[in-house]
């Protein structure tokens, strides 16, 4: 409980840090919005020259967009610290007074960065849901609005996961590395769209390996009522704890990445 | 104009320096290529267009390839304004806009002719539907090629803008995001061009972010039949022309604005 009140506490202060150079904050918040705000002019526009692709029909494109924005940017905005922040920490050796306080390393990180201009990217994805569900005539049930809950969270939770195997790699190479963003911004950009249009190999690099089909897809595919790949009804609940499992093990290699930290000094 | 060239030569052997880097972007980059396509080919299946499949494949490959030519800032600029540093750039005896405009031209050439190669050996690999094709005809790649070299100079003229407007600033984050967004959808790096509806793709070829790639790649594809070259390569100079001049424009009324930050 301590550990939540601590980074309430953090998460205030930083934004009301960022919010001391107003201008800058607004003028930044505004380029995210028109940066996530293209993302969606591609679909639409894609929407408008192809109209549907395989199963898939307008509204159901929109809502994969949507699904991926609201989980990825929530998530961005809550894990700045291990994206934006860590690196710099390990860098500049300040990862040291970072091991010696009384606390969890990762909540530490978590409290020290937020990023609150991706707010306005959460808007575009929350437009696009609903846009979505509107074309694709979703009926709401409490069951679907659970699975949809369900789906953001532990989206959020393997985007983590994600982020850490970055964290991992600096910790061993000191500079951050662009590599592995080819799989965390890959995903995001490929997951925009429902995984069973694209070929096997990228089928099973986003099912298997960084599981976005399985946490994100497979609920989508129940809320909008065309199951991913037929499958079964609770497999929408099911399924997204994969993130949770992805994040296990990658948290794993990140306490035992932690034991070969060598601070650069000063 | 030798100051010009060494300045740029300086420039072009920093970015040498960063091969790392280089490779593990190279394969992030590639990643997106193939996601895109694998997309696009999905969209094929469903409705195919017009425009063949593999006139898009080369599309995205050739816009991966010179991703760098797009965006790559020179954030050496940012950092003198910030630290004051930008009072040793005022007392060369240089125009300061050519020696920016040469140090941004090394940075874009570099940057992209370093990706493009591995890359496009990389896509001509690939099997068909998914690598790259061949150029239209021989004449079609020289005539692309000379729109390749107009099109880095109009990107460099335009970045120089975007630097003008730094200027004024001491946090132009949210402006320059703003511009390289711009940049990104109208040059047609997040959707081809060609995929846009046909009604705006007339007035977008026009604009001058198209000029950077969409242009010569058209010429590459044969999309645009040779008999128009002369008309495309014409209007890319035109734009030059207008973009460096306005660059000029602003870059001196604003270096008179300059604060010198002391410290």
């Amino acid at each position: 409980m301590n550990t939540i009140k601590l980074y309430l506490r953090s998460m205030i202060m930083l934004i009301r840090c960022q919010l001391e150079y107003p201008v800058s904050f607004f003028l930044q918040t505004f380029a995210q919005f028109i940066m996530e705000g293209s993302e969606m002019l591609a679909v639409i526009l894609i929407v408008d020259r192809f109209g549907r692709v395989n199963q898939w029909e307008a509204g159901d494109l929109f809502f994969f967009f949507g699904m991926m924005s609201v989980t990825f940017y929530l998530t961005e905005i809550f894990g700045r610290g291990i994206t934006g922040n860590f690196p710099y920490l390990i860098r500049t050796g300040q990862m040291d007074t970072i091991l010696l306080r009384p606390r969890g390393v990762l909540t530490q990180v978590l409290c020290s960065a937020t990023d609150p201009r991706r707010i306005t990217c959460v808007g575009i994805g929350i437009v696009s849901l609903v846009i979505g569900s509107n074309l694709a005539k979703i009926q709401w049930t409490w069951l679907k609005a659970l699975a949809m809950a369900e789906a953001v969270m532990l989206g959020g939770v393997l985007i983590l996961g994600l982020f850490l195997i970055e964290a991992i790699f600096v910790i061993y190479s000191v500079k951050s590395v662009e590599l592995v963003n080819a799989l965390t911004y890959g995903g995001r950009s490929a997951c925009e769209y429902p995984v069973d249009i694209f070929p096997k190999p990228l089928r099973i690099l986003f099912t298997a390996i960084a599981p976005f089909a399985l946490v994100l897809h497979v609920p989508s595919g129940y809320i909008l009522g065309k199951p991913l790949y037929s499958w079964p009804a609770w497999t929408a609940f099911v399924c997204p704890l994969s993130g949770t499992v992805f994040f296990a093990i990658i948290y794993c290699f990140f306490r035992l990445a932690l034991r070969h930290y060598r601070s650069t000094g000063s | 104009m030798r100051s010009y060239l060494s300045a740029f030569r300086l420039r072009w052997k920093m970015e040498l320096q960063y091969r790392g880097a280089m490779i593990g972007g190279i394969i992030c980059q590639i990643m997106f290529g193939l996601i895109l396509i694998a997309l696009y080919r999905a969209l094929y299946a469903s409705k195919p267009q017009e425009m063949p499949i593999e006139h898009v494949v080369t599309y995205v490959w050739l816009q991966q390839a010179f991703f760098r030519m797009l965006l790559a800032s020179d954030a050496d600029l940012l950092d003198k304004i910030r630290s004051g540093g930008i009072a040793y750039d005022l007392c060369r005896p240089l125009s300061l806009y050519g020696f920016y405009y040469a140090r941004i031209m090394a940075q874009k050439m570099t940057g992209s002719l370093m990706r493009a190669v591995p890359m496009l050996v990389f896509a001509s690999l690939l099997p068909k539907g998914w690598g790259i094709s061949l150029p239209a005809s021989v004449p079609a790649l020289l005539c692309a090629l000379a729109g390749l070299v107009l099109g880095l100079l109009c990107v460099s003229a335009l970045e120089n803008i975007t630097m003008a407007f730094t200027m004024k600033t001491l946090d132009p984050r949210g402006i320059q995001a703003m511009l390289n967004m711009l940049m990104m959808v109208l040059s047609g790096n997040i959707l081809p061009l060609t995929l846009f509806p046909d009604s705006w793709q007339k007035v977008i070829t026009l604009l001058p972010y198209a000029q950077l790639l969409d242009a010569p790649i058209r010429l590459y594809t044969g999309d645009t039949p040779l008999s128009e070259a002369p008309r495309i390569l014409a209007l890319q100079a035109g734009w030059i022309v207008v973009l460096t001049a306005l660059g000029i424009l602003l870059w001196n009324r604003h270096q008179k604005q300059i604060i010198v930050q002391g410290g």
